[in-house]
């Protein structure tokens, strides 16, 4: 496949012999392979394919977004003139001027190794990889009795070119398994969901361990029906696993520090922060708080080099040492914050603006060993997994309800419970932070926000954490 | 373009073929802080391709519609489709059908200038307390066409315009407004922004409130993103995957006997009304739930195969999907649920519903904007910070009250549209962190 790059040189050239104030032109191509096993019986599988150009200008200070996959120059030479006069017409009802943070102008091109291409994962590949997965669920988990499994493999390939003069090319491809397990015993139902991924070629199904992984679940799910007892309520130590410390990472770190959301951007539909554009250094957490995200990590399921806006991508240190550290920002919050945009800009497909997003967010590991952390808890939980979760539009208040939970007694891990609730404020959660070890693990998923909604792959995760005094309940 | 893609799939000498052609125009405004923050237009068409052979079968789609690329996109579904894992499936449903459509248009939505909208819903918002104002606004017009191998042809267009209206007094204290509409005839942006507004006022200096289990007041907007919930749980995949609360359970009794819950394929004001399903077959209505029964779930035809049943038409290829839900109005008028209530809890809106299981229904969600509190059938305090808990076949079993008046509801949190009354649930656990 290739991408028709001079099509979005000329869009922007265009743009330039316009006189608009800033124009970008993204040709986008997604390609998704997709298989699905019911109850070990396979359904349909699909393909799906997009490929258009997002143009983005500023004209006079007003902002205005158009794509369209009509790739003929004629049509999207219009698309162009009626953006400008879109932006031009809004323009008295732009308060504030939108302005881009000054970035150095990046030439690139860059991919995801693979050592298998991903175009090898084919629907048949896909589906095969499913049965083996069924079959080994059938056989680890004897109580799971309901499977929905699906798999697909992706290809995301962009070109970008600025008026600025960037110019960047790309190359992802993505490996992805989703499952949702059932099992039932003795009138109880339990249901966990599971969501890997990773970037590379086929070879990803192996890297991420999605087959250990996925037998593992179905031994756990099928013992909680048989074996979970009722969960201890009240304040005690809680001890998380890192697909727990990831969510919170993701939900109660990662999102409140996104600058549209703390600018009120967001505010309609996926809300806003407790935090104020004032509180970078303000302490939120323990000494032991050290939240990163960082779109850099090699195979990640969030990974880019460069972003959507051109900015080059690193590691950003969201909570260090309990202090807000660093927002996420796109060019237009880092020109309003006077910083560097430190290249947040993302968007899911070619008809979707770029919008800020985390990458891989994460607990930064600490020095405890896995089994330290247990040593000195004489009564508390050991939430490993979750399923329901959600919090509140500002991120303050939050709740995770364990999947695979146990008992923790005089340091040892006891019997399995059943859906302790954790409920929490993000202050209260974050300075009950006391050791993190020096394991680290992700989870994948899929994070939703804008208008139209775009969902982008991230991964989040952590070490095994220990917090002390938390409210425990339970369903 | 069509025509080629027929001819193509006619000489690969298929059992089945659908080919759906969607034409797109979606143009919208966002908007924050009383200021617009984009403008966005978007244009697009897209080809959908279903195939089956010997047992065989396979969905594409494609926004690539290049010369060229399109006779390669399909060679390479074929191919994939022959490599494939043979699936359960039935054939077609054999037309020709006769497709009526509504009449519920406004293709003056396509060209509308959208801007004054945008004013009117913040001045509206504004006029009524509203310190700043937020939402998005978007209008769309959608050309779909079908043909597929089983004698159905058909066109059909439909419009819509929507929007989201969130209105600040203060970081804590804000209100909620929809407006969605078919037509520009009937679409009311100083409603949205008048409730947005009125609601961020009320919602100033809210108080926590206790733990434990409350008669609650669920607003349109809330009781439609319950009523969402059951009726994708009504879809025959969703039960076959274990993701349903619903597997065996039809014919009997979900919720109170005054509760009817019916999926519309076309209905004036549903915005995703369609004359035919991604079958062919013409779409209709179908009680899901009716006088508290659960008398169907939704089928295509390959969901209905497995059923021994008819589809219901709401295919969806791969799984069968509500297209606009509509809850039946009770007796209730909005001061009457207040006095009602007695001692309770007013939910304007809510966010973030999640499962910890969907086959046992078990949920949670989350508050956002005004809520209050009431005591004896009065409000007493804006409050805040707090979550409902529950499962959804109680929560059903425990509607005591259905109001008279329907509101449309559509955004970011209700994708299927939903016409929906308040509703008074009683028992609903409310949980804080705060």
């Amino acid at each position: 496949m290739s991408l028709d790059l001079d099509l979005a040189d000329f869009v922007v050239e265009r743009g330039v012999d316009e006189k608009v104030d800033y124009v970008e032109a993204r040709l986008h191509l997604t390609v998704k392979n997709e298989a699905i096993l019911k109850n070990g019986f396979p359904e349909l599988s699909a393909v799906i394919k997009a490929y258009g150009i997002g143009i983005r200008v500023i004209v006079k200070g007003a902002l205005a977004f158009g794509s369209t996959n009509n790739l003929e120059r004629r049509e999207v030479k219009e698309l162009l003139k009626r953006l400008i006069k879109q932006a031009t017409n809004s323009r008295p009802l732009f308060k504030k001027p939108v302005s881009f943070s000054r970035e150095k102008v990046e030439v690139a091109k860059w991919c995801v190794e693979e050592k298998r291409p991903i175009e090898e994962a084919t629907g048949e590949w896909l589906m095969d990889k499913l049965k083996e997965l069924d079959k080994a669920i059938v056989e680890r988990g004897r109580n799971v009795k309901d499977r929905f499994l699906t798999m697909n493999s992706s290809l995301e390939e962009k070109y970008f070119v600025t008026s600025e003069g960037a110019k960047i090319l790309s190359r992802v491809p993505r490996l992805e398994f989703y499952g949702v397990i059932t099992a039932y015993s003795n009138g109880k139902i339990s249901q966990r969901s599971v969501q890997y991924g990773g970037a590379g070629g086929i070879e990803s199904y192996e890297r991420i361990g999605i087959y250990e992984k996925t037998c593992k679940e179905a031994e756990v799910t099928s013992k909680i029906v048989e074996k979970a007892k009722p969960s201890p309520q009240g304040s005690m130590d809680l001890i998380v696993g890192p697909e727990v410390a990831g969510i919170m990472a993701h939900e109660s770190v990662g999102h409140p520090q996104e600058a549209d959301r703390i600018l009120g951007r967001e505010a309609a539909q996926a809300g806003e922060s407790y935090l104020n554009p004032n509180d970078l250094g303000v302490k939120i957490g323990s000494d032991q708080t050290f939240v990163s995200d960082d779109p850099t990590i090699p195979y990640s399921f969030g990974f880019y080099l460069f972003d959507d806006e051109g900015v080059k991508a690193g590691r950003r240190r969201l909570i260090y040492g309990g202090k807000i550290s660093e927002f996420l920002h796109n060019r237009q919050t880092a020109s309003f914050f006077n910083v560097k945009s430190n290249a947040a800009a993302r968007a899911s497909e070619f008809d979707k603006e770029p919008i800020i997003r985390m990458a891989n967010t994460y607990v930064e590991p600490g020095d405890y060993g896995v089994e330290e952390l247990f040593k000195d808890v004489k009564e508390g939980v050991y939430v490993k997994s979750f399923m329901e979760w959600n919090i509140d539009d500002k991120r303050l208040n939050q709740r995770y309800v364990g999947h695979e939970a146990y008992l923790v007694k005089n340091g040892e891990v006891k019997e399995m419970i059943l859906n302790p609730v954790i409920e929490i404020t993000t202050p209260k959660l974050w300075s009950s932070l006391d050791a993190r070890a020096d394991d680290l693990d992700f989870v994948a998923a899929t994070c939703g926000k804008g208008d139209p909604m775009q969902g982008v792959p991230v991964w989040m995760g952590g070490p095994h954490l220990r917090f002390r005094n938390v409210k425990i309940g339970r369903r | 373009m069509i025509d080629f893609v027929i001819k193509k799939l006619n000489s690969l000498n298929l059992e089945d073929f659908v080919v759906l052609f969607f034409k797109n125009r979606d143009r919208m405004i966002r908007f924050t802080n009383n200021s617009i923050t984009v403008t966005k237009d978007k244009t697009g068409s897209a080809l959908f391709i279903y195939m089956a052979k010997e047992r065989k079968r396979i969905a594409g789609a494609t926004y690539d519609l290049r010369k060229g690329e399109i006779a390669s996109f399909i060679s390479s579904l074929y191919k994939s489709m022959m490599a494939s894992s043979e699936t359960e499936y039935a054939h077609l449903p054999r037309g020709p059908f006769r497709y009526v459509h509504n009449g519920d248009i406004d293709t003056k939505i396509g060209e509308e200038d959208l801007t004054p909208y945008v004013s009117r819903a913040i001045y509206s918002a504004l006029e009524n307390g509203a310190k700043r104002v937020a939402g998005s606004l978007s209008a769309f017009i959608t050309n779909i066409e079908i043909f597929t191998s089983g004698g159905a042809e058909g066109r059909d267009i439909r419009t819509g315009i929507e929007l989201n209206v969130r209105a600040f007094t203060s970081k804590e204290s804000s209100g909620h407004g929809i407006a969605v509409s078919t037509r520009l005839s009937s679409f009311n942006p100083e409603e949205a922004g008048r409730l947005a507004g009125m609601y961020s006022k009320m919602a100033k200096n809210p108080k926590t409130v206790r733990e434990g289990r409350y008669r609650v007041l669920l607003s349109s907007t809330v009781a439609a993103n319950i009523f969402e919930h059951v009726g994708i749980s009504t879809s025959a995949f969703m039960v076959e995957a274990g993701l349903s609360f619903f597997k065996d359970k039809i014919g009997e009794k979900v919720a109170v006997s005054n509760l009817t819950l019916i999926d519309h394929g076309q209905i004036q004001g549903g915005l995703d009304s369609r004359s035919f399903d991604d079958e062919g077959l013409p779409t209709k209505s179908n009680k899901l739930i009716d006088s508290g029964i659960l008398l169907t779930y939704i089928h295509n035809s390959t969901t209905a195969k497995k059923f021994k049943t008819e589809s219901t038409a709401n295919a969806g290829i791969i799984e069968p999907h509500p297209w606009n839900l509509e809850v039946k109005s009770g007796d209730m008028d909005d001061d009457e649920m207040i006095r009602e209530l007695k001692s309770g809890i007013i939910v304007t809106n809510n966010w973030y519903t999640r499962f910890q299981s969907y086959r046992t229904g078990e949920f949670s969600t989350i508050p956002r904007d005004a809520a209050f509190l009431v005591e004896n059938g009065e409000v007493k305090a804006s409050i805040h910070g707090f979550r409902l808990s529950d499962s959804i076949p109680r929560l059903l079993n425990s509607i005591s009250g259905i109001g008279k008046k329907r509101r449309w509801i559509k955004w970011w949190e209700v994708e299927t549209p939903t016409l929906s009354p308040q509703i008074i649930v009683d028992g609903m656990t409310v949980t804080k962190a705060l």
